[in-house]
């Protein structure tokens, strides 16, 4: 085994500058694709957490649910959405999404805790969408088992009926506007990023989502 | 907040047995009742707990569930088991053992009126009757103040549970049987990724296989999708979701495609197109005319006679001349944007508007 010690001889500061941290197999975070890197503690999304996204119906809340799933997915881990019927598999594509790494259960029917507890199990990141305003006892079991299991479980709710716990980490829509020319061009969400821990750099930011090439970059 | 659940009560697997038998068969058993439901929980040997609601809005009523877990307990161990319903693990296990299903909002009535024998300890229960209290209810009723000066802490918790404050006894858990359990299905360290050489499958993609099953057994076989995309020229065109593990799962977008409308697209594109109807600012419908223009601006789509929206902007149409050969398949694009913010794309088709898109 080798030990840090302080033997090891220390590397030019320029060197380091540019040396990234190797992805171990155990890392417990799952990374995010930009801008989301820049405006989340750790630059990744921890395993065994669960993070809210909240919006108004319709205005990007789905969206920015999937833009969360494109650096990991890119990097060959898998990923499960539930309870969203109607996927758009284009935009989804256009993300940066490997959509040969997404496993669908469109329509859960009553069951949409159990599917997703059931998905739990191979996935490393899990969009759930509850039908209507999910119970406190079912939100805090999914919640339970994502601790256990490692994965990150990205709730989608609608202002209205809100996740009914407090998350590790919340992203808040409260705004969208579009730019438009002769079509739809671009859409610049105002995202209220929080959650728990004195590490989260609260406050708003804007980011464009999608951009004009289906994508999400800051604002 | 206590919720209903369902215990099963095993009582044949009561026993550590010294060949470990006891131990592989509430694994089995674990296992299959977590094909019912996934939040079934091993509480001791013998004792399992799940909740309710979910699984009885699922299989339609408390009863078929109660059934399909008897079923089940019948199929894999041989025993009869004892089931019992109530809210929180406590009372959950004493209605068990006496083979009750309580009444939803009688698990109340039901705690205050076990002897006092219940809470397992002889102490307590000796000085109570002492006291000449003998029921649970009764317990609940003292004062915790005097509990506190009468006891030692332990019977706190006991009080609290007696009240129906704490659902659960202190010890009611074997917490090393979950570690146990693990030993035995060898599984070691959790969630790590193992992913493979180029090409080859890894242990990642063998996990979302087994996990697909899984919900496949619950839902059924068309429940788990997978996406790809094809050649199209409108996202709804472009979109294949076919159900996880079918043959044709394998296509994949070939070259550009010409005309194809650009990005962004609609995050949400409807499998099942929903009518509407699109208006001017006098309330007229609008129509598509012959060259492909709208008869007047939009001012109000209506989702149907309750469901109004204002729109505030719009682009379009685009007209596109598919198999024209053929003139029902005449489509044109248009893209609203709502007072609310919500964006949409419809299309024109059998002079009808239809809601394909929803920017989300």
């Amino acid at each position: 085994m080798f030990a840090l010690s302080a033997k090891r001889p220390t590397l030019p500061t320029d060197v380091v500058a540019t040396l990234r941290p190797v992805a171990l197999a155990k890392s417990r975070m799952l990374p995010l694709g930009e801008p989301w890197s820049a405006l989340v503690p750790g630059g990744g999304l921890r395993r065994g957490s669960t993070v809210v996204v909240q919006a108004p119906p319709g205005l990007g809340g789905l969206s920015l649910a999937l833009s969360l799933l494109t650096e990991s997915s890119a990097r060959g881990h898998w990923a499960g959405v539930v309870g969203v019927d109607d996927p758009g598999v284009v935009a989804i594509a256009d993300l940066g999404v490997d959509l040969r790494r997404v496993l669908f259960v469109p329509r859960p029917r009553g069951a949409w805790a159990e599917s997703a507890a059931d998905l739990l199990d191979g996935v490393d990141l899990l969009i759930v969408r509850p039908p209507s305003r999910a119970s406190h006892g079912a939100a805090r079991r999914l919640m339970d088992r994502v601790r256990e299991r490692g994965t990150v479980l990205i709730a989608l709710a609608e202002s209205g009926a809100p996740w009914p716990l407090p998350a590790d980490l919340s992203f808040d829509i409260t705004q969208a506007q579009w730019a438009t020319s002769s079509r739809l061009d671009a859409r610049y969400l105002t995202v209220r990023v929080g959650g728990r821990g004195a590490a989260v750099r609260g406050g708003e930011h804007v980011v464009v989502l999608p951009n004009r090439r289906g994508r999400c970059e800051a604002g | 907040m206590t919720e209903r659940l369902l215990a099963v009560w095993v009582e044949a697997l009561g026993e550590e047995s010294p060949d470990g038998s006891t131990l592989r068969e509430h694994a089995a058993l674990l296992d299959a009742l977590t094909i019912l439901c996934p939040f079934t929980e091993s509480i001791r040997l013998g004792l399992l707990v799940l909740p309710l609601r979910g699984p009885s809005r699922f299989f339609g009523g408390e009863g078929a569930v109660l059934d399909a877990v008897r079923q089940s307990v019948r199929d894999v161990t041989g025993h009869e088991p004892l089931l019992g319903v109530a809210d929180g693990l406590f009372c959950a296990e004493v209605a068990a053992r006496r083979g009750l299903v309580l009444a939803s909002g009688a698990t109340d009535l039901f705690r205050r009126s076990l002897p006092l024998s219940v809470l397992g300890r002889k102490d307590v229960a000796t000085t109570c009757q002492r006291l000449g209290l003998h029921t649970v209810g009764s317990f609940a009723d003292l004062d915790a103040a005097r509990v506190a000066e009468r006891f030692n802490g332990h019977a706190l918790t006991l009080h609290r549970v007696a009240r129906g404050e704490s659902a659960e006894l202190d010890g009611q858990r074997d917490l090393k049987l979950a570690r146990r359990l693990g030993q035995l299905r060898g599984e070691d360290g959790v969630g790590d990724e193992q992913l493979g050489f180029f090409g080859q499958r890894g242990a990642g993609d063998l996990r979302a296989e087994a996990a697909a099953h899984r919900v496949r057994r619950r839902l059924g076989v068309d429940a788990v999708v997978v996406a790809a995309l094809r050649g199209g020229r409108v996202p709804e065109d472009r979109a294949t979701l076919v159900p996880w593990g079918s043959p044709s799962s394998k296509v994949r977008d070939g070259a550009p495609w010409p005309g194809q409308m650009r990005a962004p697209s609609p995050a949400t594109t409807l499998a099942h197109p929903v009518a509407v109807q699109l208006r001017d600012g006098e309330d007229h419908q609008i129509v598509m005319e012959p060259r492909g223009f709208l008869s007047e601006p939009p001012g109000a789509l209506l989702f149907s006679s309750q469901l109004r929206r204002d729109v505030v902007w719009h682009a379009g149409p685009w007209p596109l001349v598919e198999r024209w050969w053929s003139l029902n398949r005449r489509r044109a694009h248009l893209q609203v944007l709502l007072a609310t913010g919500e964006a949409l794309l419809l299309t024109a088709e059998a002079s009808r508007w239809w809601l394909v898109g929803i920017y989300d």
